[in-house]
């Protein structure tokens, strides 16, 4: 496995956030994570990105073990549900913010700029103010910047969250065509089960701190408690 | 007119009359009284108080003077209350830090002036101590910390209330911009720590801050009672000197009084307009 979590715990104030959970990512692929609000998702990604310290487990990426690593070596990127635009900084200089820090040579960063700035469609915005972007075209600032720097993970906790259907819809097909071709290892945590099945493809579901590995898309809709029956019961309803 | 224009109307008109149009009255009254146009001792329309001023050079040293006081006092106060702030951002959001930084906003700039005066002074508490610990010799080998021609008293008294107000104020900025999540992400993306801080913390910091930090500047620079108290005699700041000059016996001061206040209106809106060209240039940055 890629990325490698084992028996990894934490909890606040004696009160346990995540039980002793396990799991692997194999190079280039999407894991979603399913879960309701308060499930804990967000501790397990800001624990692999090295945000959060846990309490006991290790995290192994490329079969070197980084659970004491600082988030700047461990090159795992977390994209928060807010795009989180450096408001001081215009589309092309908040993409290339990865590179700047980097002291990579001016000519060869915007070349990369405008190469990333291409692929996601954002070229005519390239010297707009993020206050002066809309919700998809933050958020495709925020994948740019991310990717711009080939990261070796990308956790991505509900970033279309905020967005409108239409443009969430949009948001998919983007990552799903940008995962493909950057060949990206990610886990990407959703509480929508639609979204969950489009972007993974491995699924899991975190509830209450517990882990629930589902293998095949089959077992993840036979399990009651992922609420995938209930929602093809709901829609069964509404059948005239 | 109808009662929706009516209320669309009656906020500027309230602002306009009880804000702006004093102020330009105040400054046409004063312009006038410069030109010798209105006043007591009036000879009509005359260029000579401003000549005289223009051509004194003790009033472009007090221009300079009070510039770089508040210019020494901001860039001392705004490193200071970084520091403080960036070291722990949350420790003045709990309730006795908070308190000992809301302390100090109460004291009037005259108490103030005083404290420094009892601590500073070649009499006071710093100079007395360092008598007793045998550190001068004499009391009046204390250095020139009041009515020094260096202004480190004035710059002192104002430090002491301008940090806590900025801690306050860049706190406040740091939680409301959650500054903390968008170090924490540009750690993932590999930045370091002072890089973080220099390429994140402190421009969304200072960027905000701007037009407040500005205000606080023009308040330095035009104060009155900590450098009546403070201030030297030969080097005075602006509202010093514009006010002894409109209290002196000597009537022919008082135009000259207000051509002072006239052109220090003109500093400060030069300064206005120089501060919103930098926002505006500074507005697309490139780390």
């Amino acid at each position: 496995m890629y990325l490698k979590v084992n028996d990894i715990e934490k909890a606040y104030d004696g009160h346990p956030i995540l039980q002793p959970l396990s799991f692997g990512v194999p190079k280039g692929k999407v894991l979603s994570v399913l879960g309701r609000s308060g499930s804990g998702k967000t501790t397990l990604l800001k624990i692999i990105a090295g945000l959060e310290t846990p309490d006991a487990g290790t995290i192994y990426l490329e079969d070197q073990e980084i659970t004491n690593w600082s988030p700047q070596k461990r090159g795992i990127v977390y994209l928060y549900q807010e795009p989180l635009l450096f408001p001081h900084l215009s589309v092309q200089e908040n993409i290339g913010f990865g590179l700047t820090v980097r002291k990579v040579a001016p000519n060869i960063k915007n070349d990369l700029v405008n190469e990333m700035m291409d692929h996601l469609g954002l070229i005519e915005h390239r010297s707009k103010m993020p206050d002066h972007l809309s919700g998809g075209q933050k958020q495709r600032v925020a994948f740019g910047r991310a990717l711009i720097i080939s990261p070796k993970v990308m956790l991505l906790d509900e970033p279309f969250a905020a967005l409108d259907n239409q443009t969430r819809m949009q948001m998919q097909v983007m990552f799903k065509r940008m995962a493909t071709r950057h060949n990206i290892t990610a886990l990407f945590v959703t509480h929508d089960i639609k979204e969950a099945i489009i972007m993974g493809e491995e699924l899991a579901c975190i509830r209450d701190g517990h882990w629930q590995l589902y293998h095949s898309i089959k077992s993840f809709l036979q399990d009651h408690l992922t609420g995938v029956q209930d929602e093809i019961n709901f829609w069964k309803k509404l059948d005239p | 007119m109808s009662y929706r224009m009516l209320n669309q109307w009656v906020g500027p008109i309230i602002f306009i009359a009880l804000s702006v149009v004093p102020l330009l009255l105040g400054i046409g009254y004063a312009l006038l009284y410069s030109l010798g146009l209105t006043g007591i001792i009036n000879n009509g329309f005359t260029l000579a108080h401003w000549h005289t001023l223009l051509q004194d050079a003790s009033f472009w040293e007090t221009i300079g003077f009070s510039l770089v006081v508040a210019l020494s006092t901001m860039v001392i106060s705004i490193a200071l209350a970084l520091g403080l702030v960036l070291r722990e951002p949350t420790r003045f959001q709990r309730p006795i830090p908070s308190f000992l930084m809301y302390m100090p906003l109460a004291i009037p700039a005259i108490v103030m002036a005083f404290f420094i005066f009892q601590m500073f002074a070649k009499g006071g508490w710093l100079s007395r101590i360092a008598f007793q610990l045998k550190i001068i010799p004499e009391l009046q080998s204390f250095p020139d910390l009041i009515n020094d021609n260096l202004g480190i008293g004035i710059i002192v008294s104002h430090i002491l209330m301008a940090v806590p107000f900025l801690v306050l104020f860049f706190t406040n900025i740091y939680q409301n911009e959650d500054i903390d999540a968008y170090r924490k992400l540009a750690f993932t993306m590999g930045t370091s720590r002072k890089m973080s801080l220099w390429y994140v913390q402190l421009p969304m910091l200072l960027r905000p801050a701007q037009p407040t930090l500005f205000l606080y500047f023009l308040f330095v620079m035009g104060s009155y009672e900590i450098p009546l108290l403070l201030g030297s005699q030969s080097k005075q700041m602006i509202a010093v000197l514009t006010i002894q000059k409109m209290q002196r016996y000597n009537l022919a001061d008082i135009p000259q009084a207000y051509a002072i206040s006239v052109a220090y209106t003109v500093v400060v809106i030069l300064l206005l307009y120089i501060m919103v060209w930098v926002s505006q240039k500074n507005r697309s940055y490139d780390p």
